[in-house]
């Protein structure tokens, strides 16, 4: 991988693009920031479905009843 | 949003992955976890993250001081301030200090704290004097960053994102473990990237793996020589990378000719086409990256795996290359952990007595010397304590000398989010150590096995109850914020208010000089522009300028500034400069099995998690695995108590049939102790019953040499039943369970 051909220089291009999008897609304030991060939406989209560790307890979690975590604490 | 809910955007120290994620608050308290709305933290999130809000309600939770009233582990304790804590240990601290020598103290941390005190004990510890600190790290990652800077003076991490081969040793990231990587993986198996994976065992990785090479336990380092033979026999490797920017590959290509590829097919059970069809991957479909694996940190020939995984990274031309293994450096903008740590405030003749650094130096102050120079050359400061392993005493060493065996004695051990009993090999020798203490201090959420031995127990907070900082141990240069999202309960203090106080006890305010972590953090930021509260409300992570090749404008930080397959800094500590592997020592036929052990069970995180109900629902107890057939052969069924021995000891658990593990190959759960059984000395919650680290040897025949870590991926061992002889579910005998002679 070493040597300056046109592919190499590409892919490192392309590496600092990745992570000037990444960086705008974190601040998510302009709108350049926000098409960033819907570009990498897009791009890194995996379907859930071909997830092969796929888990109901993260898919259909909806958290905890605050004072259900009261009690809990409580020890009742 | 629902209603009466606010959001917080914050980092899982529920591991020490730090997934980014968002906590939902709702009257004062977070009631949930979820993944982060950021793309590119998309799905990183486990059960582990999703049930903290539970975690950290639980009732058991330490929510106060507490000092010890009874004998040392008596379970007898008294509630006290943190002031009347503080002020006793300060003092107690330094009687010993003043009577045996700063050296006398040790200090151990991991766990949920890992990368959450910020190098502030270091700081504590190198202004008081003592170089004695060690952690899990120093078997797991941590020890990896340092044996690394011997081959290229830093640790990378691979570009999963343009990687087109990607290669496990050992390693089996899944949805509820190291889950940031299991989806990187399956993002770039998505995009086409090839999967190699060396595995005993057909784990997950290996079932969707392009090559899975289903190798001897512990006979990894064998296997690279197999692919360093075959790469250099056919010219596969990076040529001009070679001739250009390293030093000592004909040294290398002498050593890798001791290794044909029928003798490493011998050594490591693996079908010799086989390997070598995945060394020609390796090397010719890159770039290909070798992720950080915990399973080369934890073997007799540690360091010369680790050094193997370096040099092929290096002669194949994947250093700091897109889609390669990226040398990324500090992040300029912040005040990196190594810096707080001040290690240049400790006397040369306090780094010296570092414990375990005359035998096996490699990640000690001694050890790590040699990179002062070139670090300061290539990243601007003298001491990189990259992945926090890179300037630790020896584990085993330390204890040894806590229970008064080590070349001085050590007389006061404190630790924080660790639970050292569990952690370490040995636990017969932790234990003599710590009841051979003067002073023990825990830091602590739960009452461990370890904590029910201290004379202090300190409530600690959580990472829901806290910001945080995080600068990715220093191992890249993104730095990544958490927003606190509740108060803590009770009485629950920060490693930063623990440090704090503690320096304040031992009348040194002036090291710890912030009032308050965000403080500390607005010192740390200050170079941004910003203070922490702006890039915590702006921004989700800050990326330092991404540069590729940043070599050729610096060198490495090696002595030679290249990198060294032949290492003069291993030479200069008198140890083989060249990697090499050590075969397994003779065989003792009353133990015909091998273990493996420090595996990740989705619902824990080390020894942490056995209190939360939908945790235990799914591990309700310690299983080992054996196939059918050698489970026949041991004369034991599934779903039985069966015993696991060793010379050095004995532990309980159930005996779970897998077919995806290989014949005589015992997998032995991690760090089991269970917080409903009952505590104090003799007792331990059950750690006596069901602790690896009873098995886990570290003598000469079971360290690697140069770092002095247990070798715990191949360990002799039998299995036996516990069952009556009619099959009943009870243990016949529970004498059985007393230590092995
Ligand atoms: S892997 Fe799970 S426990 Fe670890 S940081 Fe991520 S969400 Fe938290």
């Amino acid at each position: 991988m070493s040597g300056n051909s046109r592919g190499f220089m590409q892919s490192e291009f392309m590496g600092k693009l990745m992570v000037a999008m990444a960086a705008r897609s974190s601040r998510n304030r302009s709108l350049l920031d926000r098409l960033c991060r819907r570009a990498l939406n897009r791009l890194t989209a995996l379907p859930p479905e071909e997830d092969f560790m796929r888990d109901p307890l993260i898919d259909n979690d909806e958290g905890f009843d605050p004072e259900e975590l009261d009690r809990y604490q409580r020890g009742e | 949003m629902r209603e009466g809910v606010t959001t917080k955007r914050a980092l899982c120290a529920s591991c020490d992955i730090a997934c980014s994620v968002v906590t939902e608050i709702k009257n004062g308290r977070v009631v949930r976890v979820r993944s982060s709305d950021n793309p590119i933290f998309r799905d990183h999130i486990c059960m582990k993250g999703i049930v903290a809000p539970k975690g950290f309600a639980n009732p058991n939770r330490i929510l106060h001081p507490l000092k010890r009233v009874g004998e040392r582990g008596s379970g007898k304790w008294e509630q006290v301030t943190w002031d009347e804590a503080m002020a006793d240990i300060g003092s107690r601290l330094q009687a010993v200090v003043d009577r045996y020598g700063p050296e006398a103290w040790a200090v151990s941390t991991s766990q949920w704290n890992t990368s959450t005190d910020h190098g502030l004990g270091r700081r504590v510890m190198n202004h008081v004097g003592s170089p004695n600190w060690i952690s899990g790290v120093a078997l797991c990652a941590g020890n990896t960053a340092a044996v690394n800077r011997f081959t290229y003076g830093w640790f990378p991490f691979g570009d999963f994102n343009n990687t087109r081969c990607i290669v496990l040793m050992g390693h089996n990231p899944r949805r509820h473990s190291w889950t940031p990587i299991y989806n990187y993986i399956r993002s770039a198996q998505q995009r086409g990237a090839k999967l190699i994976v060396m595995d005993p065992r057909r784990s997950s990785s290996a079932e969707r793996a392009d090559i899975w090479l289903p190798l001897k336990v512990g006979s990894d380092t064998a296997m690279m020589f197999g692919w360093l033979k075959v790469i250099i026999d056919e010219g596969l490797y990076d040529k001009e990378f070679v001739a250009e920017w390293t030093v000592g590959f004909d040294e290398l290509r002498q050593r890798v000719d001791e290794y044909p590829l029928e003798r490493v097919a011998e050594l490591t059970g693996c079908d010799p086409e086989m390997i070598a069809s995945a060394a020609r991957l390796y090397a010719t479909h890159g770039p290909t990256i070798i992720p950080w694996t915990p399973i080369t940190d934890m073997q007799r020939n540690s360091t010369s795996g680790i050094r193997l995984q370096s040099i092929l990274r290096a002669i194949c031309g994947y250093l700091d290359v897109p889609g390669g293994e990226l040398l990324q450096g500090f992040n300029p903008d912040i005040i990196n952990e190594s810096e707080i740590e001040m290690h240049h405030v400790l006397p040369e003749a306090q780094k010296a007595k570092q414990l375990g650094s005359q035998d096996h130096p490699a990640f000690t102050y001694r050890g790590q010397s040699a990179f002062r120079e070139p670090t300061r050359r290539v990243y601007g400061q003298e001491y990189a304590n990259l992945v926090m392993g890179c300037h630790m005493a020896t584990p085993s060493a330390t204890f040894q000398a806590m229970a008064g065996e080590g070349p001085y004695p050590v007389k006061a051990f404190f630790f924080l989010g660790n639970n050292p009993l569990l952690s370490y090999a040995n636990m017969p020798m932790i234990l003599k150590g710590m009841m051979n203490q003067e002073l023990i201090v825990a830091h602590e959420q739960f009452m461990t096995p370890s904590a029910q031995l201290a004379d202090y127990v300190l409530p600690a907070d959580s990472w829901l109850e806290r910001p945080w900082l995080h600068d990715m141990f220093g191992w890249m240069s993104t730095v990544r914020f958490s927003e606190k999202s509740m108060d803590p309960p009770g009485d629950c203090r920060s490693t930063f208010q623990f440090w704090k106080l503690l320096a304040g006890a031992l009348g040194q305010s002036d090291i710890v000089p912030w009032d308050t972590l965000e403080d500390f953090y607005d010192y740390r930021v200050a170079r941004t522009g910003m203070s922490f509260a702006d890039l915590v409300a702006t921004t989700e992570v800050h990326f330092a300028k991404p540069e590729f090749r940043k070599y050729e404008k610096t060198g490495f930080a090696t002595p030679s500034g290249k990198v060294e397959l032949k290492s003069s800094v291993l030479e200069g500590l008198g140890f083989d400069p060249l990697p090499y592997f050590r075969e397994d020592p003779p065989r003792d036929d009353a133990y015909p099995l091998m273990m493996f052990t420090g595996v990740r069970e989705d619902g824990f995180f080390q020894t942490g998690h056995r209190h939360i109900p939908e945790m235990r629902a799914r591990h309700p107890e310690p299983e080992i695995y054996l196939n059918e057939k050698t489970a026949r052969t041991a004369g034991v069924r599934d779903g039985e108590w069966v015993a696991v021995e060793n010379q050095l000891g004995r532990i309980k658990a159930k005996l779970a049939i897998r077919d995806a593990m290989p014949d005589d190959l015992v997998r032995v759960p991690h760090g089991w102790w269970k917080p409903e059984m009952p505590q104090g000395h003799g007792q331990l919650s059950g750690a006596h019953d069901y602790a690896d680290s009873q098995l886990c040897r570290d003598d000469d025949d079971f360290l690697d040499r140069e770092q002095g870590i247990p070798h715990i991926k191949g360990i002799p061992c039998r299995v036996v039943s516990l069952m009556s002889p009619s099959g009943d579910a009870e243990i016949v005998d529970a004498s059985l369970l007393e230590p092995v002679e």
